[in-house]
């Protein structure tokens, strides 16, 4: 088959209602919609991929963190679930999630491939068939360590704290060609050394012949017996989300890549679609996230350096993952405790300061996506179980652990019924010892996954190891909501490496 | 009977709107998003977070908080920006429930002393019952947001963004700002490739500000 030339349509192109042919229609563009877009393109398929949000240029990127989300992000980034209240994001732009992350790279380790295995009867999901997945991607997107003329002292520092007590480091993968250290990953690369979806994979899925239709919502999906039939919705009107003209997308593959919050609604809209197993909006999990933030003797400068540059998997059987971090100033403070002139004086300390996270792999803890009666924001709950509190628990004494060796002279570990500042490592000992309720601790539920599971059994899952939904011959699902269980790293190039696997499988039915 | 009913509850119809509605200063600049109660709630609880003075030297008032919270409701989603409203009208109007100490203590917020209105946050924060702290913390947040954004605090600190050069790259080819037309694209192939020549050099801690943030002269 001839590919028609590629071609890419913003709101101001929408004049009316419309209708699309396509061989392979995706939905959402963020890294796995991207790599699923680009590679079937490649393959000779006509491609049409939607996103709801614009594309962002550097113009559009707005330095202040808030602002930025509520750009950005769906409900304005204030997004939270219910039950155990946790803030949560969903990026609407073109390239999705991967425009404000920090362009985190990790393959997932074998041990998590094996209790997908084992729990999951899925056979054929195994960390060496997936590495020449991974490498593609990797190839692609030029994903290397972090080099160490742009790590910054905040980072360089982890790595000190975690040599001094003889616990493993590395310096981060990222998708990043040319990185200047601006520490501005969460709020678009003004350097355009990020090698986001909208710089990468996306012009490369045009140039293949792809069209990309952005500020366009998929409301529904469309279909007829077990066969998908493509994709209704209605043109966006960028940063107010007001609805105009409605188009249509015929296409004889649809995939959902809309994200683990939005697929399931998408599903749930389209009269309960793909859900015989009961599983669509299920066993939502999360890797919450703690930080302690560290005040050093000496001006660290945080914000000059990679905003995520080092790395330890040290106690990644253990539960939990930790990592550097930097973000705008103001997201960072919002944690710093006090008032007046006492949160002044903390403030000051900034320039001294770094902030070190952990992510803990909570899968005991799940929750659900439901859709509302009105529009596609999902109704998120979710419920932290009291055992993945104690891995947090755990996780927060050694990045005390670690600041202390470093050189810090006090941390803020920020959890309430602790001291507000705390500053030798045996004070630090009540983080170990005073066990802490879900509600102690201010988290965040960075990574998203689980709600349309990947199951060898289609009774208890959605979809199997190709991304195929158990009941509909041409529905693929490629995003991390696939996962049947969190995976204790960053997801994003798992997840992409899963779908590079699944645009080879559709590539030969098509 | 009914008389004394329609009485009681035209008094207290009157209470509350006077409570709800008036009394409030209207601000120097027009208000975008915010209403006047809600930009002197915002304004009274930045004071008393961010005083005048002590290490950093601009107040919540100076660094303009109250602007940058009409600002982020106006760019918020309608759903997101009402929960928002209800945020500030709990701060306002919580005094009711959980007096603040000392004598009038159920005025509303915004009315209170500042040594009340720090009572009050201060007890909210450290509070037992969850809500309170979440309610303390969301607001907090929002006035630290506001607080932070303002360069008259991010530059003491040396925490100001700084002015980088943009790369134009093939996307810069094919997408246009948001709001504009492909037509307005003007970036040609012969930029691409001219800027993947320049390298890419660690940021220098002694180059200038973005134009935002650079001290007025």
């Amino acid at each position: 088959m001839t590919p028609p030339a590629g071609d890419v349509r913003v709101f101001a192109d929408y004049q009316g209602d419309f209708t699309e042919e396509a061989d392979v229609v995706v939905v959402g563009s963020g890294p796995c919609g991207a790599v699923v877009a680009k590679e079937l393109a490649c393959a000779g398929a006509r491609v049409v991929l939607l996103e709801e949000g614009p594309p962002f240029t550097p113009d559009d990127f707005e330095l202040d963190g808030a602002l930025s989300m509520a750009r950005t992000m769906r409900e304005g980034g204030l997004r939270a679930t219910r039950g155990y209240v946790m803030p949560t994001m969903q990026a609407m732009a073109l390239g999705g999630g991967s425009l404000v992350n920090s362009a985190i790279c990790v393959r997932a380790p074998e041990s998590v491939f094996a209790r997908w295995s084992e729990g999951f009867a899925l056979e054929h999901t195994t960390r060496a068939e997936l590495d020449p997945h991974y490498d593609a991607v990797s190839e692609f997107l030029g994903i290397a360590p972090t080099p160490e003329n742009v790590q910054g002292r905040r980072n360089l520092l982890f790595k000190q704290g975690c040599d001094a007590l003889g616990i493993s480091s590395e310096s981060i993968a990222r998708n990043v060609r040319g990185c200047r250290g601006s520490g501005e990953c969460f709020t678009g690369c003004r350097s355009r050394a990020k090698q986001s979806m909208d710089l990468s994979y996306i012009p490369a899925a045009i140039r293949a012949g792809a069209r990309v239709l952005t500020s366009v919502q998929a409301q529904e999906v469309l279909h007829e017996g077990d066969r998908a039939k493509g994709v209704v919705g209605q043109v966006v009107e960028p940063l107010t989300g007001r609805t105009s003209y409605r188009f249509r997308v015929n296409a004889k593959i649809v995939v959902l890549a809309a994200g683990v919050m939005a697929t399931p609604v998408l599903l749930q809209k389209s009269g309960n679609l793909a859900n015989r197993s009961g599983q669509v909006g299920e066993n939502l999990q999360f890797h919450p996230g703690v930080a302690i933030m560290g005040i050093f003797p000496e001006r660290v400068e945080p914000q000059f350096g990679a905003t995520q540059g080092y790395q330890s998997l040290h106690y990644i059987e253990e539960g939990f993952k930790l990592e550097t971090l930097w973000a705008p100033p103001g997201v960072l403070a919002v944690r710093l405790p006090g008032f007046g002139r006492e949160l002044k004086d903390r403030l000051a300390e900034l320039p001294y300061s770094a902030v070190w996270d952990a992510i803990a792999s909570c899968h005991r803890s799940l929750g659900s996506v439901r859709a509302r009666r009105r529009g596609l924001d999902p109704l998120l709950t979710y419920r932290l179980d009291p055992e993945d509190v104690k891995i947090m628990n755990r996780a927060l004494w050694v990045l005390a652990e670690i600041f202390f060796a470093a050189g810090a002279k006090k941390i803020l570990p920020g959890v309430h019924g602790m001291p507000d500042e705390i500053f030798s490592l045996k004070e630090a000992e009540v983080l170990r010892d005073r066990p802490l309720k879900p509600t102690d601790i201010v988290t965040a539920g960075n990574h998203v996954f689980c709600t349309t599971r990947m199951h060898g059994d289609p009774d208890r899952g959605v979809v199997d190891e190709d991304g195929k939904c158990h009941d509909l011959e041409n529905l693929y699902i490629a995003d991390t909501g696939i996962f049947p269980q969190c995976t204790g790293v960053n997801p994003m190039l798992t997840g992409m490496a899963l779908a590079h696997r699944t645009s080879g499988r559709i590539a030969e039915h098509l | 009977m009914a008389w004394v009913f329609l009485l009681v509850a035209g008094c207290v119809a009157i209470v509350a709107a006077r409570r709800l509605f008036f009394g409030y200063a209207a601000p120097a600049q027009p208000l975008a998003a915010l209403r006047l109660g809600e930009y002197a709630v915002v304004q009274a609880a930045a004071n008393a977070v961010y005083p005048p003075g002590g290490a950093l030297e601009a107040s919540g008032e100076q660094a303009r908080v109250g602007a940058y919270a009409d600002r982020y409701l106006q760019a918020l989603p309608a759903r997101t920006s009402t929960l928002m409203r209800l945020l500030f009208f709990a701060v306002e109007h919580g005094t009711l429930v959980f007096a603040a100490p000392g004598p009038g203590g159920r005025r509303r917020f915004s009315s209170l002393a500042t040594e009340q209105q720090v009572a009050l946050l201060e007890s909210w924060r450290t509070s037992r019952f969850f809500p309170l702290r979440l309610i303390f913390t969301s607001l907090r947040a929002i006035l630290t947001m506001g607080y932070f954004a303002s360069p008259e605090v991010l530059r003491p600190l040396r925490l100001a963004p700084y002015a980088i050069e943009t790369p134009v790259r093939e996307a810069d080819l094919l997408f246009p700002g948001i709001g504009q037309s492909r037509a307005s694209i003007r970036h040609t192939a012969a930029d691409v490739a001219a800027s993947r020549e320049t390298s890419a050099t660690p940021l220098d801690p002694d180059g200038p500000l973005h134009p935002r943030f650079r001290e007025r002269t």
